[in-house]
């Protein structure tokens, strides 16, 4: 019970941005960068190991944007010229021009790769379907349904393959699915294409906006798990799963991934006693809000920290005297 | 027909006129490049952008927005009562602006864009129209932490928006357009939007108009044809059905028609074009009709914005008003 995770994304470290920078200029070979994000991929497993996470992630040290990096190994997407996200933040958007195909695995060897240097289990980390279509233009398919059900059968392949190659755990991250309420009935039936049949345990995460709309929908998602930011809204979530019988695992985000401060372990614990009593111990992972790539290496360490200590402290007050975990299961009697 | 576009265009083009804003705007943030160097930069590149449109064969230009994050940071940046903020997500687009946080009574201080739309008509022998945020989606998208009400914020956006379109016509722009996405998207409070837009309007001395995109505008259209502005513009592709809607309205104003799709590079065909053309001439018989694409062209990478822009021009003008 009280699992830990984390979302999928780890910061790169200095030398790995540098040399991102030099291949894009030419300097730098595909075998030297390869060496570099093996590097930093291999002392990412061990700090996840070292600080006791329970779940590992390869920390996504070869990859860019989450949709971009997709984009580029799958057939039928052509990278745009610069558009601009917000200030002065430019970026290339994928655009759809053919019928999009997977000419070959995208992630299982890295998968491999990180699962080779740990004992613990690997997530598998895949992008769903609708952020991939909803993040790139679409000059292919004749609608955004088309080609989001498109992508969901490529994206379905990588799922499977990733299962063969032993993973446990598959995450396929749907960020995109709360920006058009309207379109959650499309996100959902393209995560169910992707999710069919798969026995391991699948899962997806989801974050920004407008929550309130999607919430009802959320139990309909295709998944084992449902991971959320809780952090960054003071747990006010929780307010929104009280007293509903939900019956799929909750990734339960619980420290804030866009702020430097480094939550304490007292707040993190007060934190998962509130969520303990709308949700089951077993039903519970523990993980920060989001992808840790945008702090720096030592915070996003300092928060994985936080959150393993304060899951095992938790843990230890639920599996510990007897009379704890009367008083416990009393005040979580008193909540159903 | 008059063929426009809705408001901003893509700052940067690697095909075009160059991407050196990114790298002068990121000097300018680390304090290596003065205000100055910076507006030099703005100036070439909204120079550069003007004459990109005169020569594609627009007939109503705008300045492109070139020193916009956003269609509401400049204008809460240059009044009082705004605090810029994190950034949030602009309506159902993967792209993001500063929400402003009201916290006490915003207030005009003096013209905020009328420098930069002297410049601007200088720099053109076509007419060049102003964008305003409307005073309806500067509230809807903003933070109130001062009235904590719709309306009195509203109201008051709508006054102080009108007395900078009042200053945007005096240097000279003969059409000053307020963009309203929020009216339309989601639940809108309609009476209020067309209250604040009235107020917004209101003896502008020119003609004004209002653009609304990315929503539906069933049951609103209608509303709007009551309002005090001139041009009503709607999007038909975010919603198809919005041309509908307006076959069911009694088209009362100047219709400005967005007819292709600002937000995904692929390119309409003409006849596509003609087919909108022929169905919205029908609808505004005798008044003006503009035609451009459905929103601000900065979604687009810069080559595929462009081709929209000659895409449009020439189905303009080969279109002969339907008389087959």
């Amino acid at each position: 019970m009280l699992l830990t995770t984390s979302v999928g994304s780890l910061p790169k470290p200095d030398y790995l941005t540098q040399a991102r920078a030099q291949a894009r200029r030419g300097e730098l070979d595909a075998a030297g960068l390869r060496a570099l994000e093996e590097r930093s991929t291999r002392e990412w497993v061990k700090i996840q190991e070292d600080l006791g996470i329970d779940i590992i992630v390869d920390g996504e040290q070869y990859r860019g944007d989450m949709v971009a990096y997709f984009a580029e190994h799958l057939g039928g997407f052509k990278q745009s010229e610069l558009v601009r996200s917000y200030g002065n933040r430019y970026y290339r958007k994928p655009i759809i021009m053919n019928t999009v195909t997977r000419p070959k695995p995208v992630t299982v060897n890295w998968w491999t790769f990180a699962q080779s240097l740990t004992t613990r289990p690997v997530k598998g980390m895949l992008t769903g379907p609708y952020t991939i279509m909803d993040w790139s233009f679409n000059e292919h398919y004749p609608s955004r349904r088309a080609a989001t059900l498109a992508i969901a059968k490529v994206i379905r392949e990588e799922v499977k393959d990733l299962e063969r190659a032993g993973a446990q755990y598959i995450q396929v991250d749907e960020p995109a699915i709360s920006t058009r309420p309207e379109e959650m009935d499309l996100a959902i039936e393209a995560l169910g294409i992707v999710t069919k049949g798969i026995r391991a345990k699948t899962l997806t995460h989801i974050c920004y906006g407008d929550f309130e709309t999607i919430g009802p929908k959320l139990a309909r998602l295709p998944v084992d798990q449902i991971d959320l930011e809780f952090a960054n809204r003071n747990f006010e979530l929780l307010d929104f799963f009280r007293g509903k019988r939900f019956a799929k695992e909750i990734g339960l985000g619980v420290v804030d991934v866009h702020s430097h401060r480094i939550e304490s372990r007292e707040e993190v614990v007060a934190n998962l006693k509130k969520a303990l009593r709308v949700f089951k111990p077993e039903q519970i992972y523990v993980d920060p809000d989001c992808g840790l790539k945008t702090r720096t290496p030592q915070e996003a360490i300092d928060k994985l920290r936080v959150v393993v200590e304060a899951a095992r402290e938790v843990r230890e007050t639920l599996t510990g005297g007897s009379g704890r975990r009367g008083t416990r299961s009393r005040s979580a009697a008193v909540s159903r | 027909m008059i063929t426009t576009v809705v408001g901003n265009y893509p700052k940067v083009a690697e095909a075009g006129y160059s991407t050196k804003l990114i790298g002068t705007m990121t000097k300018w943030q680390r304090k290596e490049l003065s205000g100055a160097q910076l507006e030099e930069t703005c100036r070439e590149i909204t120079t550069a952008v003007l004459r990109e449109q005169e020569q594609a064969g627009l007939d109503l230009l705008t300045d492109g927005q070139i020193r916009w994050e956003d269609l509401v940071t400049p204008i809460a940046r240059a009044l009082n009562g705004f605090e810029i903020n994190g950034l949030s997500r602009w309506f159902n687009n993967n792209v993001y602006y500063r929400r402003p946080i009201l916290h006490s009574t915003p207030v005009w201080k003096s013209p905020i864009l009328a420098e930069q739309y002297r410049f601007a008509k200088r720099a053109t022998t076509k007419p060049v129209k102003a964008v305003l945020p409307g005073p309806y989606t500067f509230a809807t998208v903003s933070e109130d932490r001062f009235y904590k009400k719709a309306r009195p914020f509203a109201l008051k956006m709508a006054e102080i928006l009108n007395q900078e379109a009042k200053a945007l016509a005096q240097v000279g722009a003969p059409l000053i357009q307020f963009d309203e996405p929020a009216i339309g998207f989601g639940k809108t409070d309609t009476k209020l939007a067309v209250e604040a837009l009235n107020i917004a309007a209101r003896d502008v001395g020119t003609k004004t108009a209002v653009s609304t995109y990315f929503g539906t505008l069933d049951g609103i259209v209608s509303a709007l044809m009551r309002s005090a502005v001139d041009i009503v513009g709607v999007d038909v592709v975010s919603e198809p059905k919005a041309l509908n809607v307006l076959k069911r309205t009694k088209i009362t104003k100047e219709l400005a028609v967005g007819c292709l799709d600002a937000r995904n590079t692929k390119l309409e065909s003409v006849a596509e074009l003609h087919g909108i053309f022929r169905a919205v001439r029908k609808l505004a018989p005798r008044g003006g009709l503009y035609v451009n694409p459905n929103c601000g062209l900065e979604f687009l990478p810069h080559t595929q914005a462009l081709a929209k822009v000659k895409r449009l021009v020439e189905a303009a003008r080969s279109f002969h008003g339907g008389k087959h």
